[in-house]
């Protein structure tokens, strides 16, 4: 306001108008520069300012959703996603990291010193621990540090620890398949990754994502395999104890359905607990039946023979000699176990001879072994959907040697996987068609709604039927008395098959290692009817007993019993006749039964299905007591869950503290049981 | 004491004008706090409620009251604010408050109409020499001025300072000062400046210098004026829409609900919204000026235009601070910005506006 002259201040004066309006223009051009400067910035400066402002205010993130689960064939969870809490810090807001170290350090298992100087770092974000269980307790008064917050993560979890963990694999820590069906379905259990638009405040949190509850999330597919959990948790344990027993290195058991394909189980050892993969070394992460090869020795001889019937160079009944276990080849001895004279072409089989099988090669020829060989599937990749399988080796027969269609016959100078033994033992069993084996039966998305489907596919016949049925009938020789593969036999099924003491090639001297086996049985049960062609193989075991047939034979038999029985298949052969006179409804045979019993307690369902004598389904009942499920963790909850045979529906999270029903009540199949956590 | 007569010339353009204002600034408060778990707006509420309180009884009481009690007035006012500097709230380095328990209060809201009122009562009483006010006659008013505004600049709040200074050089321009005086005012100013610089706080340099230019420094001193300019732009023509600000909400823009609010308005109401508040201003303050023209007295003219004048220079020291045009001091909109004090002292500064219209014919 600027002055203006008068004699007198007197209202309603003639000056004081003029001065009035003096002030009043004067007030005039102060609001016209308030108003060219709202034009200013609002008119010709808007478009910048609305940049900046947007710029500002503006976040994208992305946004994983969750990673789909798998499951086994049965619909039980073998690998899920869990939201668990992740601990940070902003050290900048910590006044006294000492305090906070001590304080965070006895609550998440830390070293004092180590979470001090993280939180003395000068970044603006500092990871603590990622992925943790905590209670409400803890989760509090981890809150209640000034600076240290914590944020929600999805974890992959595996319910049952160790459980077919080979083949499962595993994630890292940002929810990306590292290995096995995590890594090689991991497009397909990832689930998309979107870039969601959101707004971000001045200290960089982010606000309002309207915008990502309205669009469905795609979450990550579900995997539902072809392995049956408890036929997988038979098969590992069976080739646990087989190692401690032999004292092997390792060792595998894979279990297939003929007909199909499918894979049933694939068991792997050593293994580790993918919960906790980083505190194994990376050999035991190796699914050894899928990515390794060996030579498969003796149990080859099973498909020379099927060549030498299908091509009909020989019989089962013609003879052949076997020089008294000693023949010279070119400049190898080569030598059986015993010595025989003139054997049968299943006599070869059955004790089996190299020698005899040599012989039986030569009749074969090498063009027709190497067709057949590849017929079969070696030197070849199976297409099973696991990563990293290895295709074997078989040279091309015009780079044989002159003794390399004599080994071959008896299997050195050919290498394979577990995976090609038992798809390839499959043709012979189902009537000579190779299958290509799949572990992946189906891909579903969150609503239930198939994706991917995987059906049966027939990769080539390689034998007739009547082939097929004649080489079973000469592996079924192989389990009976006198043969190689005796201890494989079970009480109540015919069991074909073959054994196999693989010599382990000396990879540094040449040659092969002394005293050095793998001892394995490839075999398939019903031999009439197989239901599971199984593979065992036991990595250099160092007991007195080293042969297939002394060391895998016994696994077979193990896990074709439980698992056939576990299947509900009626036996071929009642051990005792008078047992198939006692028709009863739902009479067990003594040595079903015995199994399982094994069964149940080593966690298969309460209820299951098998036929009586008269061929009918009949469904047993066992009552069966509920365990204590209070004051677990979620994990250990699962863990008894898993081994009562319960299906737990889980409410809310921490520890448990409330079941029902409760402890000591007994339940069957299909009751609900809840468990509460806090 | 209601007469029928101040009904019949009671002036509805000025209330109406203020009605308009405190509900826009209601809901600029409300859209730029709503988000957060304050209750900010429920409270500007009950301000809302005791400013109408007091507006009510500014109208009523005759003003010739005032010019009785105006002396007694300003030394309540002065002991006021020396209780803030002995007893008063320190809040973000400044003590500006009296917690009076269920209320804090801002003494220095209360000077300024207690300092109009007693300047008023000042000139009112003598006669002014046809040339002007000269140092003599400027001494003793002068004193009337800088005994509160050292106290108030004291605490410290400049923003508020700076206003009873304006405050009191329109009063007197207005009435006239003699020419040699202006001149040798506007020498001392001149000097004057560079020793006031260097007696000023870092951070209130900074201010100044953050004005001048903002963008070097766009996270520290200048930070306020650009997230302000940010607001204010983006609005564009006609705003983002009611409590559709990000600006403020999203906490780029300090003090949105106070100093800032202006920013915040005009983002959501754009360049639309901002002329109608101009508008309301203009109105109000002409209103202001015409009652002073029109008063009976020469009391009465002197409070209307110091009342003008304080609401005018809010409003450009607020506005001209907030679109970037003069340094950031700390100087609330009337009637829109958030702070129970000042909506109280705007409140009866309007009541008097209309009580000095109303009694105009009234001797």
């Amino acid at each position: 306001m600027k002055r203006k002259g008068a004699k007198k201040v007197k209202p309603g004066a003639g000056y004081l108008k003029v001065r009035v309006a003096v002030i009043t223009a004067v007030l005039l051009c102060l609001f016209a520069a308030i108003l060219l400067r709202a034009f200013h910035l609002q008119v010709i400066g808007s478009d910048s300012y609305k940049k900046r402002a947007d710029d500002q205010h503006i976040a994208s993130i992305t946004v994983r959703s969750k990673r789909g689960e798998i499951y086994d064939r049965n619909s039980s969870e073998l690998a899920v996603s869990i939201d668990v809490d992740s601990v940070y810090a902003k050290p900048a807001a910590i006044r006294s990291p000492r305090a906070a170290a001590r304080k965070l350090s006895s609550m998440l298992g830390l070293d004092s010193r180590k979470v001090e100087k993280r939180l003395s770092s000068n970044k603006d974000f500092v990871w603590l621990k990622r992925q943790v269980d905590l209670t409400s307790e803890k989760r509090e008064s981890i809150l209640s540090i000034e600076g240290i917050n914590l944020v929600k993560e999805a974890r992959r979890y595996y319910p049952h620890d160790s459980l077919a963990s080979n083949l499962i694999g595993f994630t890292g820590v940002d929810s990306v398949g590292l290995e096995g069906l995590e890594l090689y379905y991991d497009d397909m259990l990832r689930g998309s990754v979107r870039k969601v638009e959101g707004q971000r405040d001045a200290k960089g949190r982010l606000l309002m994502y309207e915008d990502a509850d309205k669009t469905t999330s795609i979450e990550g597919l579900r995997v539902e395999l072809t392995i049956d959990k408890t036929i997988q948790y038979i098969a590992e344990k069976e080739l646990k104890s087989a190692i401690e027993s032999s004292g092997a290195k390792g060792g595998m058991a894979i279990v297939m359905d003929p007909y199909t394909g499918e894979m049933l189980a694939l068991a792997n050892m050593p293994t580790f607990d993918p919960n906790n993969y980083r505190k194994y070394t990376p050999a035991k992460w190796r699914n050894k039946g899928v990515t390794d090869v060996s030579e498969p020795g003796s149990v080859l001889k099973a498909f020379l023979m099927a060549a030498a019937i299908e091509e009909g160079v020989v019989g089962p009944n013609d003879i052949l000699y076997c020089e008294n276990g000693k023949y010279r080849v070119a400049n190898r001895t080569i030598h059986d176990s015993k010595k025989h004279g003139w054997l049968s072409v299943s006599q070869i089989l059955k004790y089996s001879s190299n020698i005899g099988s040599l012989k039986v090669g030569r009749e074969l020829g090498p063009e027709r072994l190497y067709r057949y060989l590849l017929a079969f599937g070696f030197a070849d990749k199976t297409g099973l959907d696991l990563p990293g399988e290895a295709s074997g080796r078989l040279s091309h027969y015009s780079d044989w040697s002159k003794v390399t269609l004599e080994t071959v016959s008896f299997g050195q100078g050919i290498s394979t996987t577990g995976v090609q033994l038992t798809t390839a033992l499959s043709a012979i069993a189902n009537g000579g068609f190779l299958m290509r084996p799949y572990i992946v039966r189906a891909v579903r998305d969150p609503r239930g709604e198939v994706v991917r489907e995987t059906n049966p596919a027939i990769v080539r016949k390689v034998v007739s039927a009547k082939t097929s049925e004649v080489v079973t009938r000469m592996l079924v020789g192989v389990t009976e008395d006198g043969g190689t593969g005796v201890l494989a036999a079970s009480g109540s099924f015919d069991v074909a098959g073959k054994t196999g003491t693989a010599q382990k090639p000396d990879l540094v001297k040449g040659g092969y290692q002394k005293d050095v086996y793998i001892a394995s049985f490839l075999g398939f049960v019903p031999a009439k009817n197989p239901k599971l062609v199984i593979y065992v193989a036991l990595d250099e075991p160092t007991g007195k007993h080293y042969h297939g047939g002394t060391v895998a034979g016994p696994v077979f038999s193990a896990i074709a019993g439980q698992s056939l029985s576990y299947m509900g298949i009626f036996p071929d052969n009642p051990i005792d006749g008078t047992v198939a006179k006692k028709s009863r409804p739902g009479f067990r045979l003594a040595s079903a039964t015995s199994s399982d019993l094994k069964l149940l307690k080593d966690g298969s369902r309460a209820v299951r299905e098998h036929r009586d004598l008269n061929g009918k389904k009949q469904k047993d009942s066992f009552e069966m007591l509920l365990p204590d499920l209070k004051g677990k963790s979620m994990r250990a909850v699962l863990r008894a869950a898993n081994s009562a045979g319960v299906e737990v529906e889980f409410r809310g999270s921490g520890m448990s503290y409330n079941q029902k029903p409760a402890q000591g009540r007994s339940f069957s199949e299909g009751d609900n049981v809840v468990v509460w956590f806090r | 004491m209601i007469d029928r007569r101040l009904l019949t010339h009671f002036d509805w353009i000025t209330l109406m004008v203020t009605v308009a204002l405190a509900a826009s600034g209601f809901a600029t408060i409300y859209s730029a706090t709503f988000t957060g778990s304050n209750t900010i707006y429920m409270k500007e509420i009950y301000w809302l409620i005791i400013g109408t309180v007091f507006l009510i009884l500014a109208i009523s009481l005759n003003y010739s009251i005032l010019e009785r009690f105006a002396y007694p007035i300003y030394g309540a006012s002065l002991l006021l604010l020396i209780a803030v500097l002995l007893f008063g709230k320190a809040t973000g380095g400044a003590t500006r408050w009296l917690d009076l328990g269920f209320i804090s209060f801002q003494p220095s809201e209360l000077a300024k109409l207690a300092l109009i009122v007693a300047l008023a009562k000042h000139f009112s009483s003598r006669a002014i020499p046809p040339r002007g006010l000269g140092l003599k006659e400027l001494g003793p008013p002068f004193a009337l001025m800088l005994v509160p505004f050292a106290l108030i600049a004291k605490e410290p709040d400049l923003g508020t300072a700076l206003i009873t200074w304006m405050i009191f050089w329109s009063i007197v321009l207005t009435i006239k000062v003699r020419r040699r005086i202006i001149a040798g005012i506007l020498l001392l100013i001149c000097a004057f400046i560079p020793v006031a610089w260097m007696g000023l706080k870092g951070y209130q340099k900074a201010r100044i210098t953050g004005f001048l230019t903002p963008e070097t420094d766009p996270l520290g001193a200048g930070y306020h004026l650009i997230q302000s300019k940010i607001a204010i732009g983006s609005g564009g023509y006609f705003g983002k829409g009611f409590t559709m600000g990000t600006q403020g909400k999203l906490m780029f823009l300090p003090e949105q609900h106070t100093d800032f609010i202006f920013s915040v308005l005009s983002e959501e109401w754009g360049l639309a919204g901002s002329l109608i508040v101009l508008a309301l201003f203009l109105i109000l303050i002409l209103r202001g000026l015409n009652c002073a023209e029109n008063s009976k007295d020469k009391f009465g003219f002197l409070v209307a235009l110091g009342i003008s004048a304080m609401l005018f220079w809010h409003m450009i020291f607020n506005l001209g601070m907030v679109s970037g045009l003069l340094p950031v001091v700390g100087v609330p909109l009337p009637f829109i910005s958030y702070g129970g004090s000042f909506l109280i002292s705007s409140m009866i500064a309007v009541g008097l506006l209309i009580n000095i219209k109303i009694r105009r014919f009234i001797f």
